[in-house]
Order: structure tokens, then C-alpha cells, then sequence
């Protein structure tokens, strides 16, 4: 068990505010750590002597607080504001009155004035005596006159500009036209072209394949035929020797055995009496 | 600690908070009234001092008074209270040069320890000294408090004999939970310290505390 209560768990603990799952591990853990419990009861004795210190009676004195009325409330924000407000409405009012301002609205305008308000000259003189009739004929002459070389300028800009597109279309087309047709024509050749360099690229390519793989065959053939030439001739030597000497031994054979012939029978000529023991030796060899 | 009515009264004064808030004179005499034993108690038990208590507790009602209009959340008076009255007691500190804490063997009356009061309090004795042998024992450990320093005396006296809670001393003063905790545990440690030192124990004192 690691869990070892520390003195904030334990003065929380002692003072009954320790809830739930830290307390139980607390208590368990006193049950088996005899040490641990003494000093909580050490520490509780220590609390039962300190409840022996008693409260002191005593008897709270008057305790008035003069300046605490619930009086109006001067500092207030939005008072201020609005108090403010009113007296520079006030004062407004008092100059314009020691003043004696008149603000009159009539007929569109607006007059202020100081003191006695004066009335401005009538400016209403007829310039020229012309009739309505005669005003409107002029209106009307000019309209016309406006309107009719609008006309002529708009028709005149509208032939030019129909004149130009058509220009720029022929002379687009035309040009548009060649241009595919050059193209079309550079294209084919090229192509042509380029198809031709294939074709002959692709030929010398496969010349020159064929040209290599031949040679290369043609050598190692060649080189095949020498080596199982050579291989025939070695066989063929071995042979002669092994015939050689087989025809060697042959010889040797012979001799010897023409050698003992030739001593039996010298043998035989000497002492005829031995001549059958002889000959059975030499059945028995 | 007992209830008493006055504990009763206090705990459900929210209602009385309220209008003392809203500036009614009679409401805040009324809270004065209810709250100036603890608080008196918890500055005479920090400084040992009637005269110095009583200044504390008054500085601490009267700014009470003026700035109640402030709190915001009545549940939270009480915190609120003993807050101003640890700045209180906090300052009244400072001005008397900061060191207020003494060491126990200058709060000690030797002469005491060696009266025949003394002799016969710390051996067991009878229902009728006891009286006697446990205001010795208070004064002795009025003493040691004293000679704790300021932070971890605050808590004690919050902890042991304001009954608060650490979450609520956390709040007074400012600080974690943890560390009021803490603070406590080496306040007791120190008590128990000096009270061995003295052979003050639970069998020269009597089991029937």
C-alpha cells in the first residue's frame, strides 16, 4: 500500500472535511499504521485543550455611522448627464431672450435675427416681356433642330461603322482562309516528312540489327566448329594413344611368351626326363 | 462549539443583511449586535489585547457599515466579514512595529509555573479545582497561540474557534485551500510542540477535559 495521507489530507481529515473515497483510504490506512493514529489522537487532544479557551463576553459599544444616510445619490451618472443637459437648455433660452433672438422659418428660408426683424425688399422685377407662345415656338424650333441632326450625325456614324465591319469581315476571312490553308499544306508535308524520316530510320535500324546478329552468329559458329575440332582431334589423339599402348603390351606379351616357349623347349631338349613335369608346370601357369 | 440562539440568529440573518444593504440604520445595529462577540473574540484571541480587540472589532463594523452596500452576495457575508476584520487586526499589527508575536519563554510567567497554583494544577485533582486548573490552561494556551506567527495564528483561531471552514478561510484571506491546511497543521504542530515542552499532556491534564 503507497497511499501515505500528508498533512493536508490529514488536517482535512481531523476537521471532518473529507468526503467519500479519500476518507475511507484514510481510515484504512490508520487501521494498520499504529503511529499515525496516535497523532491523530494526539492532535485531537490538542483540540479538546484548546476548547477550553472560552469567548469573552462582551458588549458591543454604539456604532454610529453619521455620514452613511441614504441620502440623494449626487454622484450618479446619468443624473449628471441630464442636469447638465438642462442648464445649458437654460442658458440658451436666458441669452436668446437678453438678446432678443428671432428665428423665423417661412417660405423656404430660414431667418435669424437680433432685435427687430426686417423685412427684406421685394426683388421680383420682369426682365423681358415675352409670351408663353413664343417661348415655347422657341423651345420647340430647337428641339427639332437638336433632333434632326441627331439623326444625321447617327445615321451618318451608323453607314461608316456598317461600312468598316464589312471591310474587316472580307478582309478577315481572307486572311483567315489563307492562313488554314498554309497550315493545312506546311501540315501534310510535314508530315510526309516526318513519316519518311520514321520509315527510313526504322529501316537502317533494323538493318543494322540484322547486320550485328548475323555477324555475331557467323562468329560463334565459328567458334563452335574450332573448339569441336579441336575437341575431335584431342579425342581422336587419346585414342591413338590408348591403342598405342594397348598394341605395346600386346607385343611385350608376345615376346615373353615366345621367350618361354623357347626356354621350355630348350628344356625339353636337354633332359627329356624332366619334359612332362615341365609341361605340367606350364598347364598349371 | 454550542449553539447558542445568538449562533441561530446569525445563520439565518440574510434577510436582515438585506436591509441593512438597502441602508436601514436599525437592520445594521441589529448586525452589529449579532456579530460583534466573534468578532471581537477572534481579534482579542489575536492579539491578547482587550484594548487593542475592542479598536479592531470597532474599525471593522464601522467600515462594515459604510461599505455594506457593496457586497455583493449576502451568503457571502460572513467571509466578508472576517476579511475586513483581518485586514483590521493585520494593520493594528503593523502599526504596533510589526511584532506582536513574542517568544514563548517572554509570555511565560516563570513565577507562576513554580506557585504552589501551578504545583497543584498539574497533578489530578478534584471538581472543584478544575475550575482553576482550566483557566490556567486557557491562559497557557492563550499564551502559546501567541507565539505562533500571524499567518498561522489567523488560521488557527478561524479553524478552531470560529468554526469555519477551510474553504471559507481560503476565501478570507486570499489564498488556496492547500495552504490554509497547511498553515493549520504547523499552527497545531507548534501548539503541541510548546505544550510538551511543558509537559502538558492529556495525562497531567485529566481525561475529563
Amino acid at each position: 500500500m503507497s497511499f501515505k495521507p500528508d498533512e493536508i489530507t490529514l488536517m482535512a481529515y481531523v476537521y471532518g472535511e473529507l468526503e467519500g473515497e479519500e476518507k475511507e483510504k484514510v481510515e484504512e490506512y490508520l487501521s494498520t499504521h499504529e503511529d499515525a493514529r496516535a497523532e491523530i489522537e494526539n492532535l485531537q487532544t490538542l483540540r479538546k485543550m484548546m476548547g477550553s479557551v472560552k469567548d469573552k463576553e462582551v458588549i458591543a459599544p454604539p456604532i454610529f455611522v453619521g455620514d452613511n444616510k441614504p441620502s440623494f445619490n449626487w454622484n450618479s451618472p446619468y443624473l449628471k448627464t441630464i442636469l447638465s443637459i438642462a442648464a445649458s437648455l437654460l442658458l440658451i433660452i436666458l441669452v436668446g431672450k437678453a438678446t432678443n433672438t428671432q428665428i423665423n422659418y417661412s417660405g423656404g428660408e430660414l431667418k435669424i435675427s437680433f432685435g427687430e426683424v426686417v423685412k427684406p425688399k421685394e426683388t421680383t422685377q420682369q426682365v423681358a416681356s415675352l409670351t408663353p407662345e413664343q417661348v415655347q415656338q422657341m423651345i420647340n424650333a430647337s428641339v427639332s433642330q437638336n433632333n434632326s441632326a441627331i439623326q444625321a450625325n447617327w445615321q451618318a456614324s451608323q453607314q461608316a461603322l456598317d461600312a468598316s465591319i464589312k471591310k474587316n469581315l472580307m478582309a478577315n476571312s481572307g486572311k483567315i482562309d489563307k492562313l488554314v490553308h498554309e497550315a493545312s499544306n506546311a501540315s501534310k508535308d510535314q508530315i510526309q516528312q516526318y513519316v519518311a524520316g520514321l520509315q527510313s530510320e526504322n529501316a537502317k535500324l533494323v538493318k543494322d540489327y540484322f547486320q550485328l546478329t548475323s555477324t555475331d552468329q557467323k562468329k560463334y559458329i565459328e567458334d563452335l566448329l574450332v573448339d569441336f575440332a579441336k575437341y575431335m582431334q584431342q579425342q581422336r589423339t587419346s585414342d591413338m594413344q590408348v591403342v598405342q599402348s594397348r598394341l605395346n603390351s600386346l607385343e611385350k606379351n608376345t615376346s615373353v611368351f615366345k621367350q618361354e616357349t623357347e626356354q621350355i623347349l630348350s628344356s625339353i631338349i636337354t633332359n627329356g626326363g624332366n619334359a612332362t613335369t615341365s609341361k605340367e608346370a606350364r598347364n598349371n601357369y | 462549539m454550542t449553539e447558542t440562539l445568538l449562533d441561530i440568529a446569525m445563520m439565518h440573518s440574510d434577510a436582515l443583511i438585506q436591509r441593512a444593504k438597502q441602508g436601514d440604520q436599525n437592520a445594521q445595529g441589529r448586525l452589529v449586535q449579532l456579530w460583534y462577540k466573534r468578532i471581537y473574540n477572534f481579534a482579542y484571541k489575536f492579539f491578547q489585547d482587550h484594548d487593542l480587540a475592542m479598536e479592531a472589532s470597532q474599525k471593522t463594523f464601522i467600515s462594515m457599515c459604510r461599505s455594506l452596500n457593496g457586497l455583493q452576495d449576502v451568503a457571502r457575508f460572513k467571509s466578508w466579514l472576517y476579511k475586513i476584520a483581518v485586514n483590521y487586526c493585520r494593520e493594528e499589527t503593523r502599526k504596533k512595529k510589526g511584532n506582536r508575536s513574542f517568544s514563548f519563554e517572554t509570555v511565560w510567567n516563570r513565577d507562576a509555573e513554580d506557585s504552589p497554583n501551578w504545583e497543584s494544577s498539574s497533578q489530578r485533582i478534584d471538581n472543584p479545582e478544575k475550575q482553576l486548573m482550566q483557566s490556567e490552561l486557557s491562559d497557557i494556551l492563550q499564551s502559546a497561540l501567541m507565539t505562533l506567527n500571524h499567518e498561522q495564528r489567523e488560521v488557527v483561531i478561524m479553524k478552531e474557534y470560529e468554526g469555519l471552514k477551510f474553504r471559507e478561510i481560503a476565501e478570507i484571506l486570499g489564498i488556496s485551500e492547500n495552504t490554509v491546511k497547511s498553515r493549520m497543521y504547523y499552527g497545531l504542530d507548534g501548539l503541541k510542540k510548546i505544550l510538551e515542552k511543558r509537559n502538558i499532556t492529556k495525562e497531567t491534564i485529566g481525561y475529563e477535559l
